[in-house]
């Protein structure tokens, strides 16, 4: 842990080409090692802001810092991992290439980037499809390896753009097992997620976000406080109502 | 799945060779060779297939009725252009198929969001076409030396013609691959333009035998100056000097990559 955050936003804004403003002066802030929550609406921001984070969109204007580093400095982004929304797998490599090549993308010479890709195909029941291609795996396979590529660099901060869209009860609870586990070892998790009960359950604290500015910030305790409401559901109601 | 600890947070260490540093680089130009590579039905042999195609037919049966051009003989004089050719639209349809995939299934994102510096993505990205079009043309020459015996007068010019031309057509591959929408957009240039400005860049014919103004009109299209420099590494003949074919070549390229790297430095078509 540090005492610099590991994700801190200001006034960060973007507008698209055709004039959407999806930011508006964003500001955040992440401290190390937190399990962060991000929830709105669908065209809320949500995967503005993580693209943005990631370098996938060219801001407008404002400051995105990685642990302290300026977020397109290659030293900030090798801390960086991101398991997108959409399973966006490179439909030419097969299961372990995925995974060795993206070790690569990352600075990790290749006996490392091999010996972490069994280990991740291991965690992630991945092991007898290590020469499948992407295209060939089944969705909840596919989804895993989303989830195993994000994490190949052993990045400080990982983030999860609905992890579990579209995949079965079982196969949920086992994602959500091991990112809290990965959040015990001292990672720091920011989370999207359309799964309110999950959120409240494994969140410490929890922004809630629409048209693309912040609303509400806080713990799970303290929101259900505020808002006088029994569940994170509730919350969530009142304060888009709002 | 396992809930072993398997990701121990650890420092990010800063590379500090050359070769550590260029690992990201490394890793994406190995992966578009790699998809070269395991296409390589579809990438190498179909078009070494059809280039040996046009040498057998073209040059064995004209060659009866065309004796010599420029003092070659015709099946030699065509090899030069032909191969150019091959190397060139490989090059180029290449990378534009392979920048327009990684954009439209968007597993680009995964090589945007690493730490690696926008020239490298842009080099990595171009390899690919360079590596497909180089074991075009070596299989197309090791194919037609014993049919045509065609010479190597000038290996400097011949390699800097080559040099030159890939850098050309990757760059414009990739430049291509980012600004298309469709497939059609990517195939409309191949077909539209560089398939018809190869076959009108003299590479069946010399150029100065053309009656007017069609001589002159030779003279505007891009792939005439390539062809000019390579058939000299070859044959030692060109219709232009070849000093005037590698810089004109060359001042295309640079225009091709200096488009290029400003799409990777500046973002736009690739990141909204």
């Amino acid at each position: 842990m540090t005492s610099l955050p590991a994700l801190s936003l200001r006034a960060l804004t973007k507008r698209y080409d055709g004039g959407l403003l999806a930011l508006d002066g964003f500001d955040l802030e992440i401290p190390d090692g937190e399990f962060f929550g991000l929830l709105g609406p669908n065209g809320a921001g949500k995967t503005t802001l993580i693209s943005a984070v990631c370098n996938l969109i060219r801001v407008t204007s404002g400051e995105i810092e990685i642990f302290g580093r300026p977020h397109h400095e290659p030293e900030a982004r090798r801390m960086m991992g991101l398991a997108e929304q959409d399973v966006n797998l490179d439909r030419f490599l097969d299961v372990e290439e995925t995974l060795v090549y993206h070790g690569g993308y990352y600075g990790m010479p290749r006996p490392q980037a091999v010996r972490r890709a069994r280990e991740m195909m291991d965690v992630f029941d991945l092991r007898a499809k290590a020469g499948v291609r992407a295209p060939m795996l089944s969705g909840g396979m596919r989804r895993r390896l989303l989830l195993a590529r994000a994490l190949m660099h052993e990045p400080r901060l990982v983030i999860l753009d609905e992890p579990t869209a579209g995949v079965d009860f079982e196969l949920r609870i086992e994602l959500w097992q091991y990112i809290r586990r990965l959040h015990e070892q001292g990672t720091t998790i920011l989370l999207t997620t359309h799964y309110l009960e999950e959120a409240q359950e494994l969140c410490q604290d929890i922004a809630l976000i629409r048209g693309g500015r912040l609303i509400a910030r806080d713990s799970p305790s303290r929101l259900l406080a505020s808002y006088e409401a029994d569940s994170l559901a509730d919350v969530y109601v009142k304060a888009m109502a709002a | 799945m396992s809930t072993a600890a398997v990701n121990e947070p650890t420092r990010p260490t800063t590379p500090s060779t050359l070769l550590e540093r260029r690992r990201g680089l490394i890793s994406l130009g190995g992966r578009e060779v790699l998809r070269v590579l395991k296409l390589w039905t579809q990438t190498v042999a179909a078009p070494v297939v059809a280039s040996f195609l046009f040498i057998l037919v073209f040059g064995l049966s004209l060659s009866g009725r065309i004796r010599h051009v420029d003092g070659f003989d015709y099946r030699q004089f065509i090899v030069p252009g032909l191969i150019t050719m091959a190397m060139v639209q490989a090059a180029y349809s290449n990378n534009s198929s392979s920048v327009f995939q990684a954009r439209f299934d968007r597993y680009l994102n995964d090589v945007l969001a690493s730490p690696m510096r926008n020239w490298e993505i842009n080099l990595g990205l171009s390899l690919g076409g360079v590596v497909r079009a180089l074991l075009i043309g070596a299989a197309l020459l090791l194919l037609a030396l014993p049919i045509t015996h065609v010479p190597i007068h000038d290996p400097l010019v011949l390699v800097a013609g080559v040099a030159l031309g890939l850098t050309l057509f990757s760059s414009l591959g990739v430049v291509v691959g980012i600004y298309a929408k469709t497939w059609d957009h990517a195939g409309f240039v191949q077909n539209i333009l560089i398939v018809p400005l190869s076959f009108l860049g003299g590479v069946f014919y010399s150029v100065s035998s053309l009656p007017s103004p069609w001589s002159e009109v030779s003279h505007a299209n891009p792939i005439f100056y390539l062809v000019q420099a390579v058939r000299y590494g070859f044959l030692g003949t060109s219709d232009v000097p070849v000093a005037v074919a590698l810089g004109i070549t060359a001042i295309l390229a640079a225009v091709t990559v200096a488009w290029s790297a400003w799409l990777f430095h500046s973002g736009r078509r690739l990141k909204p």
